[in-house]
């Protein structure tokens, strides 16, 4: 038997397919907390942005559009947002890794079994951490932290050159070490 | 000249993958990339690390919860969102129209009572709604989903009568130099300017009367685009959704 696939379920969840919304679920809970806990880094939080991104996905499920891209990237795509708005709202300062340990934040404890479609993932993961410190950090405060150039520069007191320079870099390095597809 | 700038655009687009490109650069961008293919090439390239990025933390579940919790709420959101079993998704896309377009004449209504202000703006929202709202009942007026990133809406559209009301959702905020602009395209490609339009900063949604020169059904697609301040007689700027009709 073959398990249907993600479009075709967010197809039936436009149709208002309650069992169709709990697969997806199944599927991309974990990962979609797991990226709502990497902004808000506060578990209440993390799960009230989970419920938000899921509710999202059952009330706008019919604006997919698969052409536009896998289901994962959509629905996770939406989870930052709801994340980074929600970080907004609490009016949080945002989170400077290095100022304490520059790899705690990518310290966490994976649940565990890996699948082979993970560890595609995973690899990005490590190359990420083996970035240094200032090319995560960039990395960290725009993507994680929803942060603009101008205002990392502001935040890690660097010149805005040197943010530009180091995101490039960064973003250089990691598709190097990560490759493509 | 056309080099220097290119390169300049060029470097930018890794920040622009990850959303952290100054507002005044990403819209500079925006403009540059659809006229440059190697751009869209380094961004689609930057792209698979920026998506590759939003997976990339280990999978943790939510407490279990949760699920419980969400599936609990599913029957009341459906209420608004699920229209009795054997309506058609077209039918499902006017009942959202219908609900749109009633509160903008609410919202209008009582805007113009409590203000006198912006009469004449607020009379043309209302012109515009109540004619979306009386197109509601031609039998022939189809409703057609805007589908693009955090935008959502419809184009109202009567080919038969030649009339269009385009209604927008969350469409965001342009600097003061630039305006929206709505263009119909023909069959051979042609564009021809229908309307420009900024978004009331009071109401969460837009709605625009299209001005059709010609027979709407001379058309096969409307598609907004950002232009300079007072519009531009062809698209120039970067392109924020498409309708097919
Ligand atoms: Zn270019």
């Amino acid at each position: 038997m073959t398990k249907p696939d993600d479009k075709e379920l967010v197809r039936q969840v436009a149709g208002g397919d309650e069992n169709a919304f709990l697969m997806l679920y199944d599927r991309y809970a974990a990962q979609v907390h797991a990226l709502t806990l990497r902004i808000l880094s506060d578990p209440m939080l993390a799960e009230e942005a989970t419920q938000d991104t899921f509710l999202k996905l059952w009330s706008r499920a019919r604006l997919y559009l698969a052409e536009r891209g896998p289901v994962p990237v959509w629905l996770l795509t939406i989870a930052r947002r709801t994340a980074l708005d929600r970080l907004r709202l609490e009016s949080r300062r945002p989170t400077l890794s290095t100022a304490d340990d520059p790899d705690d934040l990518w310290r966490v404890i994976p649940d565990s079994k890996t699948t082979g479609e993970e560890s595609r993932w995973r690899a990005l993961y490590m190359a990420v951490q083996s970035l240094t410190p200032d090319h995560r950090q960039v990395i960290e405060l725009a993507y994680y932290q929803g942060l603009s150039q101008s205002e990392i520069a502001e935040t890690l007191g660097w010149p805005l050159g040197t943010v530009k320079t180091r995101m490039r870099a960064a973003m250089e390095q990691l598709r190097r070490v990560w490759g493509q597809p | 000249m056309q080099n220097d700038e290119h390169k300049i655009f060029e470097e930018n687009i890794p920040a622009y993958s990850l959303g952290t490109l100054d507002a005044e650069e990403t819209s500079a961008l925006e403009i540059h990339l659809p006229t440059c293919a190697s751009c869209r090439n380094e961004l689609a390239a930057c792209r698979q690390i920026s998506d590759g990025l939003l997976m990339a933390a280990p999978p943790k579940a939510p407490p279990a919860a949760l699920r419980q919790r969400l599936q609990r709420r599913l029957p009341s959101a459906q209420k608004t969102n699920r229209p009795p079993r054997n309506w058609s998704f077209d039918r499902l896309a006017l009942g959202f129209a219908i609900i749109v377009l009633l509160a903008l004449n609410l919202f209008s209504l009582s805007q113009m009572q409590s203000f006198r202000r912006q009469q004449a703006q607020l009379t043309h929202e209302l012109q515009t709604s109540q004619t979306a709202l009386a197109m509601l009942a031609y039998p022939g007026t189809q409703s057609l989903p805007i589908s693009a990133a955090n935008i959502s809406g419809a184009l109202l559209l009567d080919k038969d009568r030649s009339v269009a009301v385009l209604i927008i959702w969350d469409l965001p905020q342009l600097p003061d130099n630039r305006t929206y602009q709505a263009w119909l395209v023909d069959p051979q490609g042609n564009r021809t300017s229908a309307a420009m339009f900024d978004p009331d900063p009071d109401l969460p949604f837009t709605s625009v009367t299209i001005k059709s020169p010609n027979e709407l059904s001379a058309f096969t697609s409307l598609g907004v685009t950002v232009e300079p301040a007072g519009g531009s007689r062809q698209p120039s700027g970067s392109r924020v959704f498409r309708i097919d009709f």
